[in-house]
């Protein structure tokens, strides 16, 4: 009697921690639930301001700009230089000589090329946006009169 | 955040396919960097020629296996000892969970190579349940070679723009990451009423 008495409290106590599990891992999907649908608005969010920005507005505009994204880059696109790009880097995506903007911007660190804007302008006691600012420059100014000298 | 990424990608730049390497094998382990971000970018160097989309694929692969493989190996050999350091085992929750994931070993490691930081926890867990290595290795393997080529496809489309689509691509991570966590933890809640009868 008292061992039928000992399974049946045993039994009830496994049955409590299982009902336990089953509603913290129900807790759990409900949380997930609720953090997918917020996601979920921050992503329609993020598409209709892609779309606004026309990057995916129309199929033409979409073939534009993924011709646009694959295509040689222009004077302007000096806009997506940023402080972690590489002089080797920037040489190669603009076409520039190897040494150019070594000689245009008079660097004299002996990284170059394998230097990033950001640690040239630390070197060059410069801000990293006066460093950025020129490079722009020297990268534009390159193009521009290539540009120009190839239309001639 | 974006110190780290710009550090980052000028590390990528510097260094290549080391860095990428380490980048994407330290993720795998635990550092939480924005792996897939970076993928995004090498993706999109691919496209101007300064890297090749292949080789970054298979770099980003073997880094990401070889963290997963780390973080394995650890709990499965000092696991027990951590259990005891930690006291787990009195935990119940702990113990049902480790039952749960041992039954479900496959799909839960597959699945959970999309959901970011969630992957790695697996591992340590994967390694204390002590899951088959070559389940482990295959299905990690097999997720491993879909989650990066999805970040560096995706790149190599958006080229030199890439940078625009990096909230877009960490907003579908992480409504893939939340997806995978519900399809594992409904599973889970599944196998549970049905093992015990609760409705």
């Amino acid at each position: 009697m008292a061992e039928n008495d000992n399974d049946e409290a045993n039994n009830h106590g496994n049955n409590g921690e299982r009902t336990r599990l089953a509603r913290a891992v129900e807790w759990i999907v409900i949380g997930l639930a609720i953090a997918l649908a917020v996601l979920v608005v921050f992503f329609v969010r993020e598409y209709l301001a892609l779309r606004y920005e026309q990057a995916l507005n129309a199929r033409e505009a979409s073939l534009e700009a993924v011709l646009k994204a694959h295509g040689p880059l222009t004077a302007n696109d000096v806009d997506i230089i940023q402080d972690w790009m590489t002089f080797d880097y920037l040489s190669r995506i603009f076409s520039l000589p190897a040494d150019y903007l070594k000689t245009a911007l008079s660097i004299t660190d002996a990284h170059y090329p394998d230097l990033s804007i950001g640690a040239y302008a630390r070197s060059a006691g410069e801000s990293e946006a006066a460093a950025r600012a020129s490079v722009q420059e020297a990268v534009k100014n390159y193009l521009l009169e290539h540009a120009s000298s190839a239309s001639k | 955040m974006i110190a780290l990424t710009g550090s980052l990608l000028s590390f990528v730049l510097l260094y290549k396919y080391l860095a990428l390497f380490g980048i994407v094998y330290l993720g795998a382990i635990i550092v939480p960097w924005p792996v897939n971000i970076m993928l995004l970018a090498v993706g999109a160097f691919s496209s101007q020629g300064y890297f090749s989309f292949w080789i970054s694929l298979a770099t980003a692969v073997v880094a990401n296996t070889a963290g997963d493989l780390t973080d394995y190996a650890l709990t499965r050999y000092f696991g027990e000892r951590l259990i005891r350091v930690l006291q787990l085992h009195r935990i119940k929750f702990f113990n049902h969970l480790q039952a749960e994931l041992r039954s479900d070993a496959a799909v839960t490691v597959f699945m959970t190579r999309f959901a970011g930081s969630l992957s790695s926890i697996t591992n340590f867990l994967a390694g204390l349940v002590e899951v088959p290595l070559k389940t482990f290795f295959v299905y990690d393997l097999a997720g491993n070679i879909i989650e990066p080529f999805g970040a560096l496809f995706l790149g190599y489309l958006v080229g030199n723009y890439w940078a625009n689509f990096s909230n877009f691509l960490s907003l579908i991570a992480g409504i893939v990451a939340v997806t995978v966590l519900l399809f594992v933890f409904l599973r889970m809640y599944r196998r549970i009423v049905k093992k015990y009868e609760l409705v």
